[in-house]
């Protein structure tokens, strides 16, 4: 029936497009307001680009200049990295702890699985203005709190020493989206392996040790990747808690690269800088995903394994059959 | 699937088409409205309920200007980024509210040859002092709108309670000091003295036209000027107050201890005026104080109105301006800016006001003093120096003399 067969052939035309259609809006979006400045902060990083004025050819200038000429850029690279090194595995053990507890079958457990979450829907501006008035050296409720245990009340955004602490613990606030994420994944985890292990007279540290961290190193992954990009582009509560002070010692990457386009109005070396840590970001994730063969554990890679191994075993039992047939 | 292909490739076409045209303004070629009227977009830094007083001040120029259109654009706290967008993007605000002219003099309409076109007295009739702050080397950028001087507020409780005199003009800052050390208080936990411990560079230049110095001469050198003799006294006697813990530093601008009624003196702007009212703080204002041989100065915190170079409707654009600066509008703003204009002032016997008069006098005798920011050609950098070796002088953790610390920003 030929008719039929031309109806059914537009039918998967349309099929075909439809969906694209309906994401549209996103790809324009994505392309207009992603992809496309992300390109032409490319070119602009080749430009000496002032926001008035003519912008200026000048090749690789704002590169060497970065390097050579710019003490705080390592200055700011160095107090990344280091805020990076201790935010991670803080971020990554809080968040587990948490995750941990909020598994546990204990009465009242949602109300505090959504207090523990809470804190990641603030909006980022909200949580520094908090911070800076729980940070004050006069009227701030940490210290307030310090001074009933008699122990030393630091002054948080004046001392340079403990700036970054203070910028180390508002952003660990934000911890609840990996706790969630590690709670669905805990989870997730068969409850006969427990029963299994405890049979075996495993307690409750070896259980986690054995089996809740290896099932979840996917997860752990994942967090540790986002979170690393998280730390290195750290950028509203530098802005709005510290400015970069006291003394510069919170003088972040991030903040380095915004005060260069809106502040020093160098648009092109701005752009530099942030592909400098683009750079920067690509090849810690490389490394990170290099490094996951040694210690991340995949269930389905096990399962394809012993698959294999089950269909292997049987081949060969399948030939030994036929060779003993034959013989 | 009960739609046809047509059908939704209709929906779609017009989905993106409403988002385009979204984007685009409605606007005819020749920049007009189908009504015929020119719109004119205007940006302010102002928030809250004065931006409401501003709406209203904006409905009246439309009502009388039938062929203008002004729509206001309150972009708040990040004024400055949003600015610098614009800008950026060829797409700045027809007019906005200005005081870094330094930084955006590229971006704006020299205003010269709209003013000549005025009266004598149109010029005249602005505070001469304003002019410097909305010009670079002589050429007008903006019409003055309002300003702040700075000045000292005390509390006048603090002072009863410790048996001073209230400050008078005219006074030094060796009095000042005496009065710091009389009203500090260790048992009560109260100080003189309160200033920010990272005070902004443009600010504390005034301290330094007090004694006779600045930060730079008038080629834009900082050897000689900013670590000439009067300048490190000034610096010095700042550092001093802190070391003999007669004056502490704030981690804003001492405003919020001054509330708090633990410190007796801070020095700043106008903006505090309502607010210290409020906390129910029984407060004065007065002069800065000197240093003995010439009256004290003070930096100017000046709002202008400036018009972009792009803009496409520059003579509305400044007929909107000359509206927004005149007698009216300046009387219309009283509650929350101090008029620029002589003859409002006058009307308004605002010279008679205890309080405000102390801002005219300030601003009266600062007329002759320009900021290093429209001096230097790289202010943003230099100012970013000053901040952190103010902060060296001034915080607790490092306290470096004033001389050493200069000295890394001159070399």
């Amino acid at each position: 029936m030929p008719i039929k067969k031309k109806k059914e052939k537009k039918f998967t035309l349309i099929r075909k497009r439809v969906p694209y259609l309906f994401i549209m809006p996103w790809i324009i979006g994505y392309l207009a307001f992603t992809l496309g400045p992300l390109a032409f902060s490319l070119v602009m990083s080749l430009f000496d680009w002032p926001i008035a004025g003519e912008a200026k050819f000048i090749g690789i200038d704002n590169f060497t200049k970065m390097f050579t000429a710019d003490p705080q850029f390592y200055n700011s690279l160095l107090i990344t990295f280091k805020f990076a090194l201790i935010f991670v595995p803080l971020n990554l053990g809080v968040a587990l702890i948490l995750a941990l507890l909020i598994t546990q079958p204990i009465k009242g457990m949602k109300f505090f699985r959504t207090i523990f979450y809470l804190p990641a829907v603030v909006s980022g501006v909200a949580v520094s203005i908090i911070w800076g008035w729980m940070f004050n050296t006069e009227y701030g409720v940490f210290n307030y709190l310090l001074s009933f245990l008699g122990l030393e009340e630091p002054s948080w955004l004046i001392d340079p020493k403990w700036a970054i602490v203070a910028i180390v613990i508002a952003s660990a606030w934000g911890v609840g989206t990996m706790m969630l994420i590690f709670y669905t994944d805990i989870k997730s985890i068969p409850h006969d392996m427990y029963e299994a292990a405890a049979i075996d007279g495993a307690g409750v540290i070896r259980q986690f040790i054995s089996i809740t961290i290896p099932s979840i190193t996917p997860t752990i992954l994942f967090n540790v990747i986002t979170s690393v990009i998280a730390a290195l582009q750290q950028l509203t509560l530098v802005l709005l808690l510290t400015g970069g002070g006291p003394l510069k010692s919170t003088y972040f990457y991030g903040l380095f690269v915004y005060n260069n386009a809106f502040k020093h109005h160098e648009l092109g070396y701005a752009s530099a800088n942030a592909w400098f840590m683009f750079i920067i970001i690509m090849l810690f994730t490389l490394m990170i995903f290099k490094s996951s063969s040694a210690w991340v554990f995949y269930e389905a890679e096990v399962k394809k394994e012993k698959k294999e191994k089950r269909e292997k075993k049987k081949k060969s039992e399948v030939k030994n059959n036929e060779d003993f047939q034959k013989a | 699937m009960k739609f046809s292909k047509g059908y939704v490739f209709l929906v779609f076409t017009l989905v993106l088409a409403m988002l385009l045209s979204a984007c685009s303004s409605s606007e005819s070629s020749d920049g007009k409205n189908e009504d015929g009227k020119v719109t004119l977009r205007f940006a302010t830094w102002d928030v809250g309920e004065d931006v409401e007083l501003q709406e209203k001040l904006i409905d009246q120029f439309n009502a009388e200007n039938t062929d203008i259109n002004v729509v206001l654009e309150a972009y708040g706290g990040d004024y400055d980024t949003k600015i610098t967008a614009g800008i950026g993007a060829k797409d700045a605000p027809d007019v906005m509210y200005m005081w870094n002219y330094p930084q955006y003099k590229d971006a704006l309409e020299p205003l010269d040859p709209y003013i000549e076109e005025r009266d004598k007295e149109y010029k005249e009739n602005f505070y001469e002092a304003l002019w410097n702050y909305n010009s670079i080397n002589e050429d007008v950028y903006g019409l003055p709108v309002g300003y702040t001087t700075h000045v000292v507020y005390y509390n006048k409780d603090l002072f009863d309670k410790a048996g001073l005199a209230y400050p008078k003009a005219g006074w030094t800052w060796d009095e000042f000091q005496e009065a710091s050390k009389k009203l500090t208080n260790k048992g009560d936990k109260t100080t003189g003295f309160a200033f920010p411990g990272k005070p902004d560079p443009y600010d504390f230049e005034m301290y330094l036209w007090g004694n006779g110095a600045s930060y730079v001469d008038d080629k834009g050198n900082l050897d000689g000027s900013l670590n000439s003799p009067e300048s490190i006294e000034t610096f010095d006697m700042f550092y001093n107050m802190l070391k003999e813990e007669v004056a502490i530093t704030s981690e804003s601008w001492g405003d919020t201890e001054m509330k708090s009624g633990k410190v007796g003196m801070i020095i700043n702007g106008a903006w505090y005026l309502s607010a210290f009212e409020e906390a129910g703080i029984n407060y004065g204002v007065v002069e800065i104080p000197s240093f003995g041989d010439k009256p004290s100065a003070s930096i100017v915190s000046s709002s202008g109105v400036a018009m972009s170079k792009d803009s496409e409707h520059k003579e509305e654009a400044f007929r909107f301006m000359e509206f927004w600066t005149g007698e009216q509008a300046n009387k219309e703003r009283l509650s929350f800016e101090l008029p620029v204009l002589k003859s409002v002032v006058e009307s308004e016997k605002l010279e008679e006001d205890p309080t405000k008069k102390v801002f005219y006098s300030m601003l009266e005798q600062s007329k002759e003093y320009t900021p290093t920011s429209f001096i230097t050609e790289d202010w943003s950098q230099l100012s970013e120096n000053l901040e952190l070796t103010f902060e060296q002088m001034f915080n607790p953790s490092t306290r470096v003399e004033p001389k050493k610390a200069i000295k890394t920003v001159v070399e």
